[in-house]
């Protein structure tokens, strides 16, 4: 099973070097110009805004694998920069913990909807489009229509330990996705989220606690939400309810592109974060096509559909050899 | 593992679900190290009477012994620990997992610190297929599993955790004969060191073969426990159904001089069949019997406008046709029963009455539903198939399997057709509706329905069919009429290179 999953992020790494490459040849700038998409500084810029998708991802994955779908990560990214903002600028706490209460009252949304999922038996889709509703209205209701300015109280140019912000969510991205990708292949509690969401029924038979782990799986998603919120409101400077709005789909997309299968049991952490690197290129570079300014979605719908249909044609033909 | 324990008591339980109450003061012993089967029509209890085993139910009263210990495991994991180790029927394994994944699900072997021991969970898994001598990669993802590997898997999970009493329900229902056999010498070989089997099965050849003792429930009560040495197979169906089976509907055979109405011609679809040719006339039931593999499905599937052939002919009333799709195919007077009710035959998000409906309404088109002639057509249909069911409103998950596939008969039914095509007609259903389904097979035949019977239950074919068409490997081995054929001579067709002229 490890070797074919690998296969599979290999697949996904693919993708994105030849999405990499098909743009740097692209975009190729005339003699004596510096390339404006294949430069280190861009390279950060990708890295930066798909991190915020990418973070988000990990947990939908993990909710995917098991069965299960998550909607509510952009509102809870949304009331988290909104929540950190408040505590921060207005209550001026320090930003540490008014990122920790951030932190929990993500955590909590997804343990709301696991309790709707789990014990009032709602379909995801419903209970986590319902906790959408809620959380974004919520966000709305505490903002009135202001935002919170955190980027005037923060340091201005601010480095921790030598290290730009910036790298903040990079950074967090990439160690989140390392640690995950090891708990999902390598612990029990990733090989019971690979059974639920395969067989529920065996599941419950083979003595997993089915309801915990469906639980673990949304309060992850929701906690990894609010790292995204947290991230995106101190790289950004905001605190705003309106932000982050239709990224639940961008960060199902990213884990599908990933290799999640939507009838659960299949996919991959780190495929996840690969597949937020690859919208996040599409997003960087479409706009500095000339005149394609108006095609990028419905380019980044053709890639999604692509790049599935692609996988399940070869998987296909693996089953088949 | 542990040979001294593995008595079982059941003392007077009771369980409701609801309404429906589902056991009503069973008591009953299975002895340690003793093969028990216990047997019962669907909706007998046996599942609830499993459910309460491997801990997902508890009794409402009365209580269950493991060695004289009242057993109160109150979830899967418990009753694992406790010794009870389960095989249900394949469709509970992990799919997108491997061997071995299945095997530790749930219980797996970690390191201190709670990474995974990948390597020890492999080797184990190794030796515990080796000692059931079966030889499959520990690695392969379970869906590409056979479904008599599957079961071994679920035996292999069982000794992992060292049971010592091994609970099977319905492990046979998609196996060979020839896996049937590998496995029933494991569970003899077990039984022989001391584990206690509990055997839940339809087939009561195999539970003749397997069990010394076997319980009977009847309608969620005790019907008694009989001696393989002192009772009979038919001792065994009274107590099930609790009256005589009905009487066997006899038929005229149709003349020979009658045009077929429905013929194949070298009928090839590689890699699945190939160069098949077979009539079937009015009034005649022709059977195909042939291992799972064989392309018999396939066939089934292809006469029926569901896939087209390669190459060869059909012909409907002499008239060559070419279906294109399912629809063209009813329209030419055939329907097709197939033979996995759950996921092709029934609709459950509709009710029992719209299931029936439905074949027919396809075919009528877009225009308005005749509610009216929609229900009378399903009422008189399920009063000729005697269909059990509390409301033909209600959905037909609340069905038994046997009342399942007789709404699946008399939604192809209702297309009024002239050629019935059946796959495996009578798979997992009990003894009761299996006589009512073959009655009715030959009540059309008789009215002159053309009807052929792809099946692997041999007694099945023997009973029913007028000739048998042998298949193996895609190919047709034979065709034997009733009369000439015998369980052995149509198992060497279907597993031998002895070719008989047609």
């Amino acid at each position: 099973m490890r070797s074919i999953w690998r296969a599979r992020e290999f697949s996904t790494v693919v993708i994105l070097l030849v999405e990499i490459a098909f743009f740097g040849w692209y975009l190729w700038p005339e003699a004596g110009r510096s390339h404006p998409f294949l430069n280190l500084g861009n390279f950060l810029l990708i890295f930066k805004y798909s991190s915020i998708y990418g973070i988000a991802a990990i947990g939908a994955a993990v909710v995917i694998i098991s069965g299960g779908i998550d909607l509510a990560p952009g509102a809870i990214i949304a009331l988290t920069t909104v929540i950190t903002g408040y505590l921060f600028v207005v209550a001026g706490w320090p930003l540490w913990a008014g990122a920790s209460v951030a932190l929990a009252a993500g955590a909590f949304s997804g343990f709301v909807s696991a309790q709707l999922i789990v014990r009032a038996r709602l379909p995801p889709f419903i209970a986590t489009l319902g906790l959408m509703g809620i959380l974004r209205g919520a966000a709305f209701i505490v903002t009135e229509a202001r935002f919170y300015d955190l980027s005037a109280k923060l340091p201005r140019d601010w480095h921790i330990a030598g290290v730009s912000i910036d790298w903040l969510g990079p950074i967090v991205m990439v160690l989140l996705a390392g640690v995950f990708q090891r708990l999902m292949t390598g612990y029990q509690w990733g090989r019971s989220v690979c059974a639920v969401g395969g067989n529920e029924t065996a599941a419950l038979f083979s003595g997993i606690p089915v309801n915990r782990i469906k639980t673990s799986a949304y309060v992850l998603s929701g906690a990894l939400a609010a790292t995204s919120g947290v991230v995106l409101a101190v790289v950004q400077g905001q605190g705003k309810a309106d932000l982050a709005s239709g990224y639940e789909l961008d960060i199902i997309a990213s884990a599908v592109v990933g290799g999640a299968s939507l009838v659960g049991g299949r996919g991959s952490v780190a495929g996840a974060v690969l597949g937020a690197l690859i919208f996040g290129v599409l997003r960087n570079a479409l706009p500095q096509i000339p005149g394609a300014t108006f095609y990028d979605r419905l380019i980044v719908g053709v890639v999604v559909i692509g790049i599935v249909v692609m996988d399940q044609v070869l998987t296909r033909r693996s089953h088949a050899s | 593992m542990p040979a001294d324990a593995g008595t079982l008591e059941f003392c007077d339980v009771h369980k409701s679900f609801g309404a429906v109450r589902a056991l009503q003061g069973v008591s009953f012993n299975v002895s340690a190290g003793e093969a028990h089967a216990v047997v019962g029509e669907n909706g007998a209890g046996k599942s609830t009477l499993l459910k309460i085993l491997a801990g997902i139910a508890r009794p409402d009263r009365g209580e269950v012994r493991l060695d004289g210990a009242p057993f109160t495991h109150a979830s899967p994991r418990d009753a694992l620990a406790g010794g009870i180790g389960m095989v249900f029927q394949e469709r509970l394994a992990f799919p997108n997992l491997t061997v071995t994944g299945n095997i530790f699900a749930g219980r797996e072997m970690t390191f201190p610190g709670g990474r995974l021991d990948v390597r020890g969970m492999r080797e184990r898994t190794q030796a515990l297929l080796h000692e059931l001598r079966v030889s499959i990669d520990p690695d392969l993802p379970m869906e590409h599993a056979s479904a008599a590997v599957a079961q071994l898997v679920q035996v292999a999970r069982a000794l992992a955790f060292e049971c010592r009493v091994l609970v099977l329900d319905e492990p046979t229902t998609s196996l060979t004969d020839a896996e049937v056999d590998h496995l029933f010498r494991i569970l003899v070989d077990l039984k022989q060191r001391g584990v206690t089997l509990l055997f839940v099965s339809h087939r009561l050849p195999e539970v003749f073969r397997l069990c010394d003792r076997i319980t009977v429930l009847r309608d969620g009560r005790f019907a008694g426990t009989f001696d393989r040495a002192t009772t009979t197979s038919d001792a065994i169906v009274r107590a099930m159904v609790g009256r005589e089976p009905p009487a066997r509907i006899e038929r005229p055979l149709p003349p020979e001089s009658v045009a077929p109405v429905l013929s194949a011609q070298s009928l090839s679809r590689p890699p699945f069949f190939k160069n098949v040719s077979c009539d079937v006339r009015p009034g005649e039931i022709v059977g195909i019997f042939g291992l799972v593999g064989s392309g018999r499905t396939e066939l089934l599937e292809t006469l029926f406008g569901l896939a087209a052939p390669t190459g060869g002919r059909i012909l409907v009333d002499g008239r060559e046709v070419r279906f294109r799709s399912a629809r063209d195919a009813s329209g030419a007077g055939l329907a097709l029963v197939p033979e996995d009710r759950q996921r092709l035959g029934l609709h459950f998000n509709l009710s029992i009455r719209h299931n029936i409906a439905l074949a027919r309404a396809a075919r009528a088109g877009l225009g308005a539903i005749d509610r009216a002639g929609e229900t009378r057509m399903a009422q008189s249909l399920a009063t000729s198939l005697a269909i059990r069911a509390p409301h033909l409103s209600a959905a037909p998950d609340a069905l038994s399997g046997g009342n399942q596939q007789k709404v699946v008969l008399a939604k192809g039914l209702g297309t009024a057709p002239r050629i019935l095509l059946l796959d495996e007609p009578t798979k997992g259903v009990d003894v009761g509706a299996k006589f009512d389904i073959h009655n009715l097979i030959r009540e059309r035949a008789a009215a002159g329905m053309a009807c052929l019977v792809v099946s692997s239950d041999l007694p099945e074919i023997l009973a029913l069919v007028d000739r048998v068409l042998v298949m193996r490997e895609g190919e047709v081995r034979g065709m034997l009429r009733a009369g000439d054929a015998t369980e052995e001579r149509i198992m060497q067709l279907a597993t031998h290179e002895v070719v008989v002229p047609a």
